[in-house]
């Protein structure tokens, strides 16, 4: 799936025609690993609409991270531009990046990153220390309420379970309503039943508020419950095919 | 790291299997750098430890060996009272004595030497031939070699460079008995006299020495040699002979005995820096350890999920300690021995006035032992301390939360201020015991070091909250996190320590140099100028000289008076005592800042007037004595006395006692002057007085005419001296502390730099997150800093205590904050600015989600 664009993007400045939330247009990424060239992502375009979840799925290694990274602007792509909410990501200043990393994207990472000390509470709160300097843990509580973390968010992080631990990630990446959310493996340490709820929640969410999701995942629950799915493999994005997901399934199940 | 199936528990492995677990242990470049680290942090420790025991063993030892080197395997000495000694004739009777093998005498005068560049005052020792036989390895020597040159004297070498003379070349020697030309047979060299190459000494052969002396048929010592089986019998013997001719009855190593005494404030002051050496040593040395913890739990996870039981684990944790604690030794005690050779010099300083000691280095078997021993200790507490708990658990994830045991907060609450408590006590009723005072200092400090660090920290919690400024909530995050809180409380008790013993020395340095210049004014200013021997030896003004030289003097224009000062060493039991005697005439023979109990114009009345004495406080209290009380002073001519007042001890640590000029000439039976007190005429300048002085004593006079400005300058210059090394090792210690707080705090950033990328993929930019960095660094460098200084301030009062009541030291008692707020200052910036450079590599990690392959 692709998508042209007859309007040129002025780096750094925001368009007047919104032409979906995120438009990654023939991004490539090519490293080399030893002696061998790898092309991880080769020529990627992609368009996600504000509240659409989109699951891009494949295995380890397929490349789906470094276009995550792409996407949040942690690495600068061989080629090929990244439009998050009207915007070219690699043309930010470092200052600018900074503030979009806060405000417009949120990013579910693993929950072991989070500050095991610290609250539920604290630790969802910390992107909104600089708009809101004195009550930010307040302004978080009811997204964690909404989590089902109502009771629970006083509680150091070490004291959660990985459930609880991911739905903070979630509401720490939802904290400041962004534009766009990136999920890279959020059910990866996970049971079945916790992955669903997991991934239902992002769903909700995000549809609520209006939020584009891509989550990156090599879970077959996850392309259930997305709006939309493709594949990335061999550094090409293809549309999802049903058959790679009852392999997958049939490959769980043998393993199971 | 496979482990054979079936491995056995509780059993002693193979060396094989152990050294094959510590190879893959090792083989990780991560764990080698780390390891590397803690070699070197435990190496510095050591080198500290080793070079400071050095330092303060060296004085002590200097002169033992000088007492050996000359006295060799006699006994017993008959000590002669005065300078002018007693008949050689006596020998006889001693020889007659039973049990009695062999006697001999020498002589042991201070003179002056007068050479082509230089002059210096030293110990003439005259010895017999048959110290050749029976004497130590010095005397054996020189007698051995010279004795067919019945005229000469010998110098060492670094003596004779600075006189400007070499071997069979004349020099001028200067007794109180006169000048005379004499011939230098040979300059001796490390190989003959050992370490005492650096003394000043001259040696001659004994009936040549009577000459230069005016001693004729007189000796100033007998050393001899009994038969063990009879010693008894011999000391009952000498006993009777000593007290019926008046002469002192002493062990033959009695001088090393009495030096003891001089040296023990110096002493304990180094003793004191060596204990505080030590702790920085470990601190800096556990803080290197702590940066393999990490590394070394997974070890042992890895072990025990193949089946490795405790035990087994310890034997190779234990291999892993003595495998960093043999390269920590050996790489400290080089490091130590540089550091001895080049910075802790062994500085007799004015202890030299009365002893003849050297500035050779003596390393004993023990320094070493203690030494490696605590780089051992160090490695085994720092692999096998830090893992305790994950070896007392059964297998599971491995919690990185240090659990404190219950009733260890309290025990430590407990344990600090009973230390504060004992400190106190030690102040207010037992200050001599200053060492004890600071050890319990410093455990109250690292007691209760956690409180106070968990205070400043909730207190800059507290602070920065309403703030709310991301750096420094992010800072104060990164503070209150318990998987950092081992390493954040031993970098700040390396900083407290380090702080405390720079802080609490160099305080009490500071009041004591305060005291003692304060002395060198009082005692200098007495005349406008002085005539005395030549050389720093000669400060103190206890070397005679004819008092005929007065005489040359007295009518010249420029001087309105020219008065004779007397002074000399006078051993009083077991101190080695400075006798003051300034002239009659002199308006104020106690100065008012020396004179601590008595009225100061009754004092001053009274030794004028002659009969009296005043006393340092320390001589008083030990012989019982009070004002108006009445003593015997065993002077060469014992006596009567009564006390005039009390004093400090002058700066000098056995004590000082004052009587007048005549006083003296009659207790020492001579007429010898040790200076000449003159006052400049009305109208002349003190430059115009030195020139007529100079050309009237002529060029080869062997006496300098000096300012009371320029020696008052000398001895401000010898008592800082000194007091020099305290200062080297209290810079070296903050180094050390400096170099282990900034070691440990940039790797501890370094190792954050995953949570750094997390915080930045939460947009939070480079600069924030650099100053986050820089507030949480400078909480914890400068907390631990700042409680060292408060605690340092305490400290400066205990020794400064010690010093003034037990020593009765001229010292200003004085809390120096400047001090403690220049330490803190210097410390906890220079720690801070060193660790910026990580800090700022740190934060330029880039955030990703791709894992590493």
């Amino acid at each position: 799936m692709s998508s042209t664009f007859t309007n040129a993007v002025r780096p750094g400045k925001r368009q007047t025609r919104t032409l979906g939330m995120l438009q990654v247009v023939d991004l490539v990424k090519h490293y080399t690993v030893g002696d061998q060239p790898v092309r991880a992502v080769d020529g990627v375009t992609l368009r996600i609409d504000p509240g659409e979840m989109v699951a891009l799925y494949g295995p380890s290694g397929s490349g789906k991270s470094t276009l995550i990274d792409m996407i949040a602007g942690f690495r600068r792509p061989d080629s090929g531009m990244v439009i998050v909410d009207g915007r070219d990501v690699h043309t930010l200043s470092n200052r600018e990046h900074a503030i979009y990393l806060r405000a417009t994207v949120g990013i579910v990472g693993e929950p072991k990153q989070l500050l095991e000390h610290m609250s539920a509470r604290e630790n969802a709160s910390m992107k909104l220390w600089r708009t809101h300097r004195r009550n930010a843990t307040r302004v978080v509580a009811p997204l964690l309420v909404e989590l089902g973390l109502g009771e629970r968010m006083d509680q150091p992080v070490r004291k959660l379970s990985m459930g609880e631990r991911q739905r903070t990630m979630i509401a720490l990446a939802l904290s400041t309503e962004p534009k766009l959310v990136l999920a890279d493996e959020p059910t990866g340490s996970l049971d079945t039943v916790l992955s669903r709820e997991v991934l239902e929640l992002i769903h909700s969410l995000c549809h609520d508020r209006g939020t584009a999701v891509l989550l990156a995942t090599h879970d077959p629950l996850a392309v259930k419950v997305a709006d939309r799915a493709f594949e990335l493999r061999d550094g090409h994005l293809r549309d999802y095919q049903p058959e790679t997901l009852a392999t997958a399934e049939r490959d769980e199940s043998i393993a199971g | 790291m496979n482990v054979p199936a079936g491995a056995m528990h509780g059993r002693v492995m193979p060396l094989g299997e152990v050294l094959f677990k510590f190879k893959t242990w090792i083989k990780s470049p991560v764990v080698a750098v780390q390891e590397s680290l803690a070699v070197l942090g435990i190496a510095v420790g050591v080198a500290l430890l080793f070079a400071s025991q050095v330092a303060s063993q060296s004085l002590d030892g200097s002169v033992r060996q000088l007492t050996h080197e000359l006295v060799g395997g006699t006994q017993y000495q008959l000590d002669a009272r005065g300078p002018t000694g007693f008949p050689e004739a006596l020998e006889q009777q001693v020889q007659a004595l039973p049990g009695v093998k062999a006697a001999l005498p020498l002589i042991d005068q201070q003179a002056t030497i007068i050479g082509r560049h230089a002059r210096a005052s030293v110990d003439l020792i005259g010895v017999d031939p048959r110290f050749a036989q029976l004497g130590g390895p010095l005397a054996r020597k020189f007698s051995g070699r010279e004795l067919s040159r019945q005229k000469v004297i010998a110098l060492p070498k670094p003596l004779a460079m600075t006189l400007g003379v070499e071997a069979f070349q004349d020099v001028m020697l200067q007794t109180d008995s006169g000048t005379q030309e004499t011939l230098l047979a040979a300059t001796l060299g490390t190989s003959e006299v050992g370490g005492l190459v650096n003394s000043q000494l001259a040696l001659a052969p004994i009936r040549y020495a009577q000459i230069l002396v005016g001693s004729r048929g007189r000796i100033s010592r007998l050393y001899i040699k009994v038969d063990p089986a009879q010693r008894q019998q011999a000391a009952a013997g000498l006993r009777r002979l000593a007290s019926a001719d008046d002469l002192n009855f002493l062990p033959s190593d009695f001088d090393a005995q009495l030096f003891a005494v001089a040296s023990a404030p110096a002493q304990q002051g180094e003793t004191l820096f060596s204990l505080i050496s030590a702790v920085v040593g470990f601190l800096f040395a556990f803080n290197a350890m702590l940066l393999t913890v990490g590394e070394r739990r997974k070890w042992i996870n890895t072990m025990r999920s193949q089946g490795t039981d405790r035990w087994m684990i310890v034997q190779a944790l234990a291999f892993d300690a003595l495998v960093i604690g043999i390269a920590a030794s050996i790489l400290g005690v080089g490091l130590g021995e540089l550091l001895s050779i080049e910075l802790f010099h062994s500085e007799p300083g004015y202890l030299a006035f009365a002893f003849p000691v050297g500035q050779q280095r003596i390393v004993t078997f023990q320094t070493l032992a203690i030494a490696v021993a605590a780089g051992f200790v160090a490695a085994l507490v720092g692999v096998l301390a830090p893992v305790r708990d994950i070896l007392g658990r059964p297998l599971r994830e491995a919690v990185e939360i240090e659990r404190t045991p219950v009733g260890w907060t309290p025990a430590r609450i407990a344990t600090g201020l009973v230390c504060l408590a004992v400190t106190t006590a030690i102040v207010l009723f037992r200050p001599q015991s200053a060492v004890l005072g600071v050890v319990t200092l410093v455990i109250a400090a690292l007691a209760l070091l956690p409180f106070l660090f968990n205070a400043i920290v909730w207190a800059f919690v507290r602070v920065q909250q309403p703030l709310g400024w991301t750096p420094l909530r992010l800072a104060a995050g990164e503070l209150t996190d318990p998987l950092t809180r081992v390493r954040s409380l031993a970098i700040a008790a390396t900083g407290a320590i380090a702080v405390f013993g720079s802080v609490a020395i160099a305080g009490a340095q500071h009041n004591l140099q305060d005291g003692l210049d304060g002395t060198a004014t009082e005692w200098n200013r007495t005349a406008d100028v002085w005539v005395s021997p030549a050389g720093e030896n000669n400060t103190l003004a206890t070397s005679p000289f004819p008092a005929a030289t007065a005489g040359r003097l007295r009518g010249l224009p420029a001087l309105s008076s020219v008065d004779i000062y007397r002074g000399g060493f006078l051993d009083v039991g077991e101190r080695r005592v400075w006798v003051i005697a300034p002239p009659e005439r002199s308006a104020d023979p106690i100065p008012a800042g020396q004179l601590t109990e008595g009225d100061l114009q009754q004092a001053n009345r009274r030794l004028r007037a002659g009969g009296w004495a005043v006393l340092s406080e320390a001589i008083a209290h030990e012989r019982h004595l009070h004002i108006g009380d009445s003593f015997m002073l065993p002077s060469p001519h014992p006596t009567r006395f009564r006390v005039a007042g009390l004093s400090t001890n002058g700066g000098w640590p056995p004590g000082a006692i004052v009587i007048n000029s005549s006083d003296y000439a009659k207790a020492w039976n001579s007429t010898a002057a040790s200076a000449l007190n003159i006052q400049v005429a009305a109208g002349y300048s003190h430059a115009a007085a030195r020139a007529e002085i100079l050309a009237a004593l002529g060029p080869r006079s062997g006496l300098a005419v000096q300012t009371a400005g320029e020696r008052e300058g000398q001895w401000k210059r010898i008592s800082r001296r000194g007091l020099a090394r305290l200062t080297q090792i209290s810079v070296l210690v903050s180094i050390a502390a400096i170099l282990a707080m900034a070691g440990v705090m940039s790797s501890l950033l370094w190792q954050r730099r995953e949570r750094i990328a997390y915080l930045k993929m939460n947009g939070n930019g480079k600069a924030a997150m650099w100053l986050a960095l820089f507030f949480e660094s400078a909480v914890l460098l400068g907390s631990g800093c700042l409680i060292g200084a408060t605690f340092g301030l305490y400290g400066q009062l205990v020794i400064s205590h010690a010093l003034a009541t037990v020593t009765g030291f001229p010292i200003t008692i004085s809390v120096g904050t400047a001090i403690a707020i220049l330490s803190f200052l210097v410390v906890s910036t220079s720690a801070l600015a060193i660790v910026a450079a990580p800090g700022f590599l740190a934060v330029r990690v880039r955030p990703s989600l791709v894992k590493p392959t």
